[in-house]
């Protein structure tokens, strides 16, 4: 019996001592670095008058990039919500030299009955800094009283690279935002790419009072398709790409949805060309495809680099 | 300092055993006989002191690729080792390097092994469902109550090619109610030569291996026995590939419990359990002209059943297996941004890959007759898959099962006659396979013999063969000739295929290929073996083989060995042995370009040694001392993966003492 002791602590030995190099935690390995947002907490309250306005955003903060924003009313007096009225949004950027610009936002918030908030989105185009300084103006009616109010708020960078985005200016002159909605936490695997693509309107008539949202319109495009070519830029990669990747085309969310196949983790380039409705091209050039190790891979003149 | 440690506790039972030493007398069990029925001195005509993948290579139904100088993967009718079973003691092992670095045969050795046993096509299903045959490597095991209880063996040797130096040790312990066998040995090779007398950088290898092995009889009938086999395999190198290997482990065990019957039909019953576990890591950063550094570790884990139980009745024996096994593999791929502050790059090259099987085989055989005899025999197998990130393997193939089952049936027959000298026999196998856990859920596998990205297929078809074989023979006093054939039908060969889609991964790579099925492939093996006695003290050895492996196109498939010869003769006179060997190839005329072959030129080389035994009071010692290739002959086979040229001219020594 002594034998078959010693014999157990033998392997007992081995098997304890067994594991030199870890095995990797997948799981952590593709969720420590990327953050993912799914909470919605409020990044700001205003209070004015008997209302007070709470805006709610994953995580609670605004972020360089796409946000879905709640907005909740509430009657301080009465201590009710105020419901299914019509409010208008607004985000505001000023720069050091005074220039007032906006962002792809919701102008006209939508009520959720359900839910008792109203929801709307801003794609914030640059972070808050000394130079660039954001406003929200947020607008309603109760009960014949208008109230017109407006807040400073902080933008902050984004950390989480999936969710990056790029504004330019097409072959049509007119300037386009794209802002990466999906996935906040890509695998190695097949995501469902999603991303919202957003025009400026030029406005037609001249300011008259400030701020006139005229003057501040944006329009998610409609029709257009995004061509896609994901690559691994790293020279050791020798522009790798991925099989099975599908365009970006637009659904009734009015977002664009395609596939990308990330093969490994790393960084990753998303090429695009952006076609309008009529299949030219507004942005965007075809990159090499050949395997080119040892060499940075060029990228399209339309790209979002992401991470994770 | 973990040897050191695993030796005195392996010390410690080994001076336990001999506590438990008895004197009473017991009868000898009929087990002896069972188990020395087959029994091959693991030692080839040339040398005495080999590594396993020497021995194997004296097969002539067992062709090698070698990336090195360590860790030849074997090929059984020239087929690769995913359409073999490999087994040790009929367990399941499965290497844990994606690139076939580690086939099980590198993780025992010589001096823990008393025989392998190959069995060609369906013959082999015994231990699991195979297309090519069965290589089961047999550990030693001494029986009980030998007359003398302490045996043992030494053996040390230097090879002045690579500067190989090993030493060998087992010892075994026979009591009559206990049963030991322990080994230990250590390899150390450096770079070798090849025939131009140049250096093949990062060739070297350092392996370590002890085993253990205990039994005790329960009864007059029946007994335990536990075997462990751990090995140590560091900084080997292999020219051919982008990488070496820093570390390769593998600790294998089982526990078993044998019963004996006296009389009625079943006469033994063997019933093992298993647990063996493999680990690879391999290393790149001894290669400063990687681009990017990678690690990619690798690991295997198995548990498994092995029950066999053997029936007598009049002329029909059989023996019934129960071959059960879940075996884990993991392979990470981990890449390094030359600024390696960076994040790193991760993917899995094997993506946590379950594979579990449940099969009855069956073999009996049937003396018809004095001169006849009927084999006959077959499997039912159930093989599951399962990949835990299957996401991996949908890139490639979108919405493929993250499971799978398959069943594989196995059947065969085989008839022997024998006429007076003369002996023939035909037989007729069809079986069905699996596809690896490479072929099925590889993720970027770097092949560096064409140079591909290699990608599994989950939804692969089972690989069918039909084969049908024969042989006649003649034996006289003084000669013997034999002639095998088999030809195999293989439906749905996987193979590798250029996929349009995808780019490379890894830097070195021109490409990615899919796994896919052939709509069939044919091979044809041939073998001549003859010997004959020239004088008493003179004896002739011949050998030749051919094959010839098409695909549906008739399109050669690769790694097929062209015609190949052997020629020895074996001179002894008293204590004196003194043997001579010529080998080789011809032309590898029936190459494959499409998956990365080139016309491999005929080499033909010259080998030779003598040897002298003598006793000091009851220990025999034989020394022994030769050359292979002695003319120092320049040469790659058609196997070698990169054309790595072979050793040159290599004087090896060695010296063996028996007690």
């Amino acid at each position: 019996m002594r034998v078959f002791n010693l014999l157990s602590a033998a392997f007992l030995f081995v098997a304890v001592t067994s594991c030199t190099l870890d095995k990797t935690d997948y799981e952590a390995e593709i969720s420590t670095e990327v953050t993912e947002y799914y909470e919605f907490k409020e990044a700001v309250a205003i209070n004015s008058g008997n209302y007070k306005i709470s805006i709610e955003a994953l995580n609670g903060t605004f972020y360089k990039g796409y946000n879905e924003i709640r907005l909740k009313i509430n009657n301080t007096q009465t201590n009710e919500s105020l419901n299914n009225v019509e409010v208008y949004f607004l985000p505001i950027k000023t720069n050091l030299n005074g220039n007032k610009t906006s962002c792809p936002h919701q102008y006209n918030l939508i009520y959720q009955n359900d839910k008792n908030y109203y929801s709307g989105y801003a794609v914030f185009t640059a972070e808050s800094n000394p130079s660039d300084e954001w406003q929200l103006y947020v607008y309603f009616t109760d009960s014949a009283e208008k109230v017109s109010i407006n807040t400073t708020i902080q933008v902050k960078q984004q950390s989480n690279k999936n969710l990056n985005m790029t504004s330019f200016v097409g072959s049509d002159n007119s300037e386009y935002i794209i802002s990466l909605v999906a996935p906040q936490k890509p695998k190695v695997a097949e995501n469902e790419l999603v991303a919202g693509i957003y025009r400026y309107v030029e406005p037609t008539n001249s300011s008259e009072t400030f701020p006139d949202p005229s003057q501040f319109t944006f329009e998610e495009v409609s029709g257009y398709t995004l061509q896609l070519d994901p690559r691994m830029p790293e020279p050791s990669m020798g522009n790798h790409s991925s099989p099975n990747n599908k365009d970006l085309v637009q659904l009734n969310d009015k977002f664009y949805h395609g596939v990308v196949n990330y093969t490994m983790t790393g960084n990753w380039t998303l090429n695009f060309i952006m076609l309008n409705e009529n299949g030219k091209i507004i942005k965007g050039t075809e990159v090499s495809k050949d395997f080119t190790p040892g060499v940075e891979g060029a990228k399209s003149e339309l790209f979002i680099d992401i991470l994770f | 300092m973990r040897y050191l440690t695993l030796l005195m506790l392996f010390c410690g039972i080994i001076a336990n055993a001999q506590i438990t030493e008895t004197d009473s007398v017991s009868t000898v069990l009929d087990e002896i006989k069972v188990e020395v029925a087959v029994k091959k001195k693991i030692e080839t005509d040339m040398k005495m002191a080999v590594s396993v993948d020497e021995f194997l290579a004296s097969s002539d139904q067992i062709s090698f690729i070698k990336r090195g100088a360590y860790a030849w993967e074997p090929l059984l009718n020239n087929m690769s080792t995913e359409r073999s079973t490999l087994t040790i003691d009929g367990m399941h092992v499965f290497g844990a390097c994606t690139d076939k670095m580690d086939p099980i045969t590198s993780y025992v050795e010589s001096n823990n092994l008393s025989s392998i046993d190959i069995k060609s096509g369906q013959e082999g299903s015994m231990h699991g469902s195979t297309v090519a045959g069965s290589i089961d490597l047999k550990r030693k095991s001494t029986p009980f109550g030998l007359d003398k209880k302490w045996n043992g063996a030494y053996q040390s040797g230097f090879e002045f090619n690579n500067k190989q130096f090993f030493n060998m040790g087992n010892a075994s312990y026979s009591g009559t109610k206990f049963v030991a066998d322990a080994s230990i040995s250590y390899r150390k090779a450096e770079n070798y030569s090849d025939g131009n007398n140049t250096e093949i950088k990062h060739s070297q290898y350092k392996k370590f291996n002890t085993s253990l092995g205990m039994a005790y009889k329960t009864s007059e009938l029946s007994s335990v026995r536990v075997d462990a086999i751990f090995d140590v395999a560091k900084d080997v190198g292999f020219p051919a590939l982008p990488m070496d290997l820093w570390l390769s482990r593998a600790l294998i065990t089982s526990a078993a419990y044998k019963q004996l019957f006296e009389n009625g039909l079943v006469r033994v019953w063997d019933t093992k359990v298993y647990f063996n576990a493999v680990e690879h890591y391999m290393d790149d950063t001894t290669r400063p002209e990687n681009l990017v550094h990678m690690d990619m570790p690798g690991w295997s884990t198995t548990y498994g059943l092995v029950s066999t139980a053997n029936l007598q009745n009049n002329n029909l024996s059989s023996e019934i297996q129960l071959n059960a096994y879940t075996n884990e593999s993991i392979a990470e791929m981990r890449m390094y941004p030359q600024d390696r502050s960076k994040r790193t790059m991760f993917a899995y090259s094997w993506p946590e890959v379950t594979t579990a099987y449940a099969g009855l085989s069956i073999n009996n055989s049937l003396g018809i007759s004095e001169r006849s005899r009927l084999n006959f025999g077959g499997s039912l197998g159930y093989n599951y898959n399962h990949s835990k990130y299957v996401e991996f393997n949908w890139i490639f193939h979108p919405g493929a099962p993250q499971e799978k089952s398959r069943i594989l049936p196995s059947l065969h027959v085989g008839y022997q006659l024998t006429i007076n000298k003369f002996n023939f026999s035909v037989g007729g196998g069809y079986g069905h396979r699996a596809p690896s856990v490479s072929e099925g859920y590889g993720y970027y596998i770097y092949n560096s013999f064409d140079r591909y990205d290699y990608i599994g297929n989950p939804d692969l078809k089972n690989e069918i063969s039909y084969e049908v074989n024969a042989s006649a023979g003649f034996k006289a006093e003084k000669m013997s000739i034999q002639v095998k054939v088999n030809y195999f039908y293989i439906d749905n060969y996987i193979i590798g295929k250029i996929l349009s889609l995808g780019s490379p991964m890894n830097y070195q790579s021109v490409g990615v290929k899919g796994y896919t099925s052939l709509d069939y492939a044919t091979l044809f093996n041939f073998s001549l073996n003859a010997s004959y006695q020239i004088s008493d003290h003179l004896h002739w050895k011949g050998l030749a083989t051919y094959a010839r492996v098409m695909d549906y196109n008739q399109n050669n498939l690769p790694f097929i060995r062209p015609f190949s010869y052997q020629t020895s003769l074996h001179y002894h006179y008293k204590d004196f042995h003194f043997q001579t060997s010529v080998n080789g190839d011809f032309a590898q005329i029936n190459y494959s370009p499409e998956y990365g072959e080139d016309e491999t030129s005929a080499y033909t080389i010259w080998n030779i040694s003598a040897d002298y035994s003598f006793y000091i009071k009851n220990v025999k010692t034989t020394f022994q001392v030769g050359a292979e290739n002695l003319l120092n002959e320049y040469y790659s086979t058609y196997a070698d993966w990169g054309n790595i040229p072979r050793m040159g001219r290599n004087i090896f020594t060695s010296l063996k003492i028996n007690f």
